[in-house]
């Protein structure tokens, strides 16, 4: 019960000093915890303290980040970080409703390529985009309740088709959120562009700048992201049913307003015939409407309880948003006659509104920019669904761990920066062109979300619970249409940049498979099956200290060495003959108890041929040789560069060589002051 | 008085969050410092510097409360863990070794013995303390 005297503690934060009181019985005992920690039921408990920075670099560093991402959140603040209905649409289901801003548009251009006549197929075309996305709400419906976890395509595929169906989805979810960032960023600026024509020419640096504010924001943590970026969803929303609704009044008054014209509009005549490829072509160009979809099954867990019924409400209310939104769009813009850009200079919706509300009115203002922003809004999905993927798939080892790390504010800092890294590049190698980048973009949901929904079909199969019947026949139906559509996108897109898509999915399968196998490989290596091996006993370890002269450091680390063991060996290595002698002559005056060898390097190499030296001991397991190097550590940081860093050498070649086990004993430069300070006091 | 530092004894009763309270309400105009204090009573069989586990896991949760409420209430308090015989006479050394211009204690009590009796560390502190004493009386829940 009685603490042991301090020389002889294990390692300990707690200090106890014994005060005197006014009377000789009232002595007491003062219990001193190291700042930043406290007891909590028999555990120590880091508190925020722990991150209390000493240095004013380490502590403006400190300031800035805080200021940039917030104070840190605690792991019990995990359950506020969660969403509602009405702050979960803008963050899960705007990259579906913000499609709506350019779907319309990737049809059209597709279409005007037959010509003008062949435009009065954009609204069939339109409203089969809405059948398939009717179908896929469903279905997704069923995914969330069969699912409510989430995990979304990958968790469904990999757990009723096996492994590596998952990985695919997975793989093409990666892919589809990379180009959900690319693809809305860019449109986003287009929409600018429209109105501040100037913008055009530097739309990849102003996207890439977005990117960069959205990862800001992400850092920030889910709830503070939807929070900031909820009005906006819901400005875009009122901003379009308000155009939707002036323009089919002034359609159906038969006071049909006079189509804006774009800078360079397609030509009337067209380029190629009206072929069945070329309308299959438009409805996969419009189908990128359907991206984003997947969103909100796969986020379930964002939700607040119950988390299944406020997915589903939001997963309903998206599809009914898109529906009429794009709908409406499509029809103006056909009733109206709008022609698109040849170079993507204006976009069509901004063609529309012009026609509608006339150039330049306050309204005007207000639909292209809050298009703008629910475009960014929709990257953010990208955001969202990314790093929790990732996360999902790092838990599952198939993905490094540092992805299932959550950051100071409970978000997956290192997803979000690896999805901003990887769109920023894509965005840069398309040259931020929305039409050039469509055709990578919704292969990867389709094959998603047919693994997903004929996975879904082998459950209820299996299963057989109740209602499965109807889940059944919807799944089906489900998979059958997604498939159908997945055929037609890769088919009619492949020339166009789809190939890269169906060539990089693979690799990246293969790249997550190879990672799972190494974890494996190393889980196997390290697991402790049977917790009753004992804690093997060793054998004193034979040392040797490297030594580049007799100095503090080196005193330091041959002392240290000797507290381990009785076995120690200080090895010198000398560039020429005169220099080694002199050294043992030195060494064997300074320390004669100590065994010394000596070697002389004449080719001037000090880590080679010590490296030989050490390879050339014996070892094993039970006796590994242990190297303990000196290391001088100056006071300040930029100071390292005026020292060879032999140690630091040393350490990254020894990091790898078997039974090598390497203490590093670091000689502070503050030290050697305080001694000089002590020495001039005596 | 101008106080300039305040010594909080917390026992770990449901009165220690109102004698917190009352100990910021106490120290916001001259700015004074507050230091809250538990003390664990060690008994006589067992050496003073004993390590005791749950009873410092217990001081160390009520101090943690001590200093969250602190926290809420706009002011960052010192806290002090301490093992004695006598927790009044740990308490009054305290005090003095701090320098303290007032030690407030709670003094929970249930109504039956509450109106006799005090409790004996509440009376040595009365009678040792080299300072102000302000007992905070409050009925304890039943």
């Amino acid at each position: 019960m009685t603490p042991p005297a301090d020389d002889e503690r294990e390692p300990s934060l707690e200090k106890r000093e014994t005060l005197p009181g006014q009377k000789p019985g009232d002595r007491r005992v003062r219990i001193v915890r190291s700042g930043g920690f406290r007891r909590d039921a028999g555990r120590l408990l880091a508190t925020d303290e722990i991150f209390d920075q000493r240095g004013p670099i380490a502590r403006a560093w400190e300031k800035t980040l805080r200021l940039l991402v917030g104070r840190r959140l605690n792991t019990d603040a995990e359950g506020e970080e969660r969403v509602s209905v009405a702050t979960g649409l803008p963050i899960l289901a705007s990259d579906n409703i913000s499609s709506s801003a350019y779907a319309t548009e990737e049809a059209m251009r597709v279409l005007a390529l037959a010509g003008l006549g062949a435009l009065a197929l954009t609204m069939p075309i339109a409203l089969a985009v809405v059948a398939v996305l009717a179908i896929v709400v469903l279905s997704e419906t069923r995914v969330i309740r069969a699912y409510p976890n989430g995990g979304g395509s990958y968790l469904v595929a990999r757990e009723n088709h096996g492994t590596l169906a998952g990985l695919i989805a997975a793989a093409a979810l990666l892919i589809d959120y990379v180009l959900t960032v690319a693809v809305s960023t860019a449109a986003g600026v287009a929409a600018i562009a429209s109105f501040i024509p100037d913008v055009h020419d530097i739309r990849v640096p102003l996207a890439l700048a977005l990117i960069a504010l959205l990862t800001l924001g992400n850092l920030r943590g889910v709830r503070e992201a939807g929070l900031v970026f909820a009005a906006p969803t819901y400005a875009y929303m009122l901003a379009m049913l308000g155009l939707i609704g002036y323009g089919v009044f002034r359609v159906a008054s038969g006071n049909v307003p006079a189509a804006a014209h774009a800078p360079n509009p397609f030509s009337d005549a067209g380029t190629q015939a009206l072929a069945l490829l070329l309308i299959l072509r438009a409805f996969a160009s419009g189908s990128v409407g359907l991206t984003g979809s997947e969103a909100v099954a796969n986020g379930v867990p964002s939700f607040r309880k119950p988390e299944s019924r406020n997915a589903v409400i939001t997963l309903v209310l998206m599809g009914a948003i898109f529906s009429v939104v794009f709908l409406g769009l499509t029809y103006l813009a056909t009733t109206i006659g709008i022609r698109p850009d040849l170079h993507e200079a204006e976009t069509v919706n901004s063609l529309l509104t012009r026609s509608i509300v006339g150039d330049g009115s306050p309204y005007y203002y207000f639909v292209q920019v809050s298009t703008a922003i629910i475009l960014l809004l929709a990257a953010n999905t990208g955001f969202t669904g990314f790093p929790r993927l990732a996360s999902v798939l790092a838990n599952d080892r198939f993905m490094p761990r540092h992805f299932a790390d959550m950051g100071s504010r409970l978000a997956f800092n290192t997803g979000i920066l690896a999805l901003a890294v990887v769109a920023g590049l894509v965005l840069t190698a398309f040259g931020g062109s929305v039409t050039s980048l469509v055709p990578l973009y919704t292969i990867g949901v389709f094959l998603a979300f047919t693994l997903s929904q004929s996975g879904l079909v082998r459950r209820w199969w299996r299963l057989r619970d109740r209602g499965w019947q109807f889940s059944i026949v919807l799944n089906s139906v489900g998979a059958v249409v997604t498939g159908v559509v997945l055929v037609v996108v890769a088919v009619t897109k492949f020339e166009h940049g789809a190939w890269m898509v169906i060539l990089i999915l693979p690799v990246l399968v293969a790249i997550l498979y190879a990672t799972h196998l190494h974890y494996r490989d190393v889980h196997d290596a390290l697991v402790l099956q049977d917790l009753d091996l004992p804690i093997p006993e060793l054998k004193p370890p034979a040392v040797v200290v490297p030594v580049a002269r007799i100095d503090r450091a080196a005193l330091q680390a041959i002392a240290f060495a000797r507290s381990i063991s009785k076995h120690v060996k200080v090895v010198h290595i000398s560039t020429s003959d005169a220099s080694a002698d002199e050294f043992r002559l030195r060494f064997q005056r300074w320390a004669p108890h100590v065994s010394l060898d000596v070697i002389v390097s004449p080719y001037r190499s000090l880590v080679v041929p010590l490296l030989k030296y050490i390879d050339l001991l014996p070892k094993s397991d039970e006796r590994p040789i242990t190297i303990v190097l000196a290391e001088f550590v100056p006071r300040h940081w930029w100071e390292w560069i005026l020292h060879s860093q032999t140690a630091t050498r040393l350490k990254a070649a020894l990091l790898f060589r078997p039974h090598t086990i390497v203490i590093d004993v670091p000689y502070h430069f503050e030290d050697t002051a305080d001694l000089a300070r002590r020495g001039k006091d005596k | 008085m101008q106080l300039k530092r305040i010594l909080v004894a917390i026992g770990g009763s449901s009165v220690d969050p109102d004698v917190i309270r009352l100990s910021l309400t106490l120290a916001r105009p001259a700015k004074a410092e507050i230091v809250a204090v538990h003390v664990i009573e060690v008994r006589w069989n067992l050496p003073l510097d004993a390590v005791l586990d749950p009873e410092l896991d217990h001081g160390e949760q009520v101090l943690g409360a001590a200093a969250k409420i602190a926290e809420k209430g706009g002011q960052r308090i010192e806290t002090e863990l301490l093992q004695a015989r006598d927790a009044a006479a740990a308490i009054i050394d305290t005090a003095r070794e701090r320098r303290a211009d007032l030690v407030l204690l709670g003094m929970p009590y249930r109504t039956r013995l509450g109106r006799v009796y005090v409790g004996k560390t509440v009376q040595n502190v009365y009678v040792g303390s080299p300072c102000a004493v302000l007992a905070y009386r409050q009925e304890a829940p039943q």
